[in-house]
């Protein structure tokens, strides 16, 4: 979440970065959540992925949640890359609405560097979400603008052991 | 005083990596480290739940390096609107997977609101999110079904 308007995406203006966390066998930002959560019907390109009040982390910003708090040195080290002070995480509860909807592009992908291949949709989608923490709350826009999409891609897959 | 050839970076380098070494060894002991680890658990939990989900997956040993220059590895393919889509790379974060993965890059605007004041500020806001439904082999070598929100 940033300051600025929208399509403001620049490390210094982040205020706020929800997230699971990577688990402890290094999986990157994923949790279990209910089967009916997800519904997925990948012939018509539409899924949804919808949850209620879940338990989530707010790092602040990216470098937080990739650092796990250190922030980034000052001064930088690195041109280009500023200086982030260190933030502890916040525990928050996020909401949240993703559709996916319609076929703007398909492609078949057999993948043998990576081990995975399936069939995969590049499609429409929206979002409508919520944040709460103590002292803050975040409500996205409704109705969800359908143009705010940049990419989103569903894919019918098989990787790693059932790759072949 | 630093000595030759230390460089800062490598110091912060470091610094980060023993400091996630630290969280990692003593999880669940050291004060902030449950800060650091989700626990592995439903949303929603209500008691109806897929229990072979709450055994882990694996992750894909691809991925890249977030914050470039500092060499954080993270187990994900962002994805790339100027890339076609045939040549993605894998979007699953699960490794040893077969099923449903979805993903957006996405972005918006809202309402940020102080709940102590009562005084709001607009919002813009960019996610990555999305979804694995399927069969995985978990860590316990074993095939499971499951369904997992990428947040």
């Amino acid at each position: 979440m940033y300051t600025g308007p929208v399509g403001s995406a620049s490390l210094p203006q982040q205020i706020h970065d929800y997230n699971v966390h990577v688990d402890r066998n290094d999986v990157f930002w994923m949790i279990p959540v209910r089967h009916d959560a997800v519904e997925v019907d990948f012939n018509g390109a539409r899924a949804s992925l919808r949850v209620h009040d879940l338990s989530a982390f707010d790092d602040h910003d990216l470098a937080n949640s990739l650092t796990q708090g250190l922030g980034l040195p000052n001064p930088p080290i690195v041109a280009g890359i500023p200086a982030i002070p260190g933030v502890p995480p916040v525990r928050a509860k996020v909401s949240f609405d993703v559709e996916w909807n319609g076929a703007l592009a398909m492609a078949p992908i057999e993948n043998s560097s990576q081990n995975f291949k399936g069939s995969f949709l590049s499609t429409g989608a929206t979002i409508r979400w919520s944040a709460e923490q103590a002292g803050f709350r975040f409500d996205s826009d409704a109705p969800p603008d359908p143009n705010a999409n940049l990419i989103s891609v569903l894919g019918r897959e098989r990787n790693g052991v059932f790759f072949s | 005083m630093n000595e030759p050839g230390y460089s800062p970076w490598k110091k912060f380098q470091e610094h980060w990596l023993s400091r996630r070494s630290l969280i990692r060894g003593a999880a669940g002991t050291a004060l902030g480290a449950g800060l650091f680890r989700p626990k592995l658990a439903h949303a929603d939990e209500d008691g109806d739940s897929e229990r072979a989900a709450c055994v882990g997956p694996n992750p894909i040993p691809g991925g890249v390096k977030g914050l470039t220059p500092f060499g954080i590895f993270i187990h994900h393919n962002p994805l790339n609107p100027a890339k076609a889509l045939a040549d993605i790379n894998d979007p699953s974060q699960i490794t040893d997977f077969d099923g449903f993965v979805g993903l957006t890059h996405i972005r918006g605007g809202g309402t940020g609101t102080d709940t102590g004041t009562g005084a709001t500020t607009p919002l813009a806001f960019q996610a990555d999110m999305g979804f694995s439904q399927g069969k995985f082999i978990g860590t316990d070598g074993q095939q499971h079904r499951g369904t997992f929100a990428f947040v």
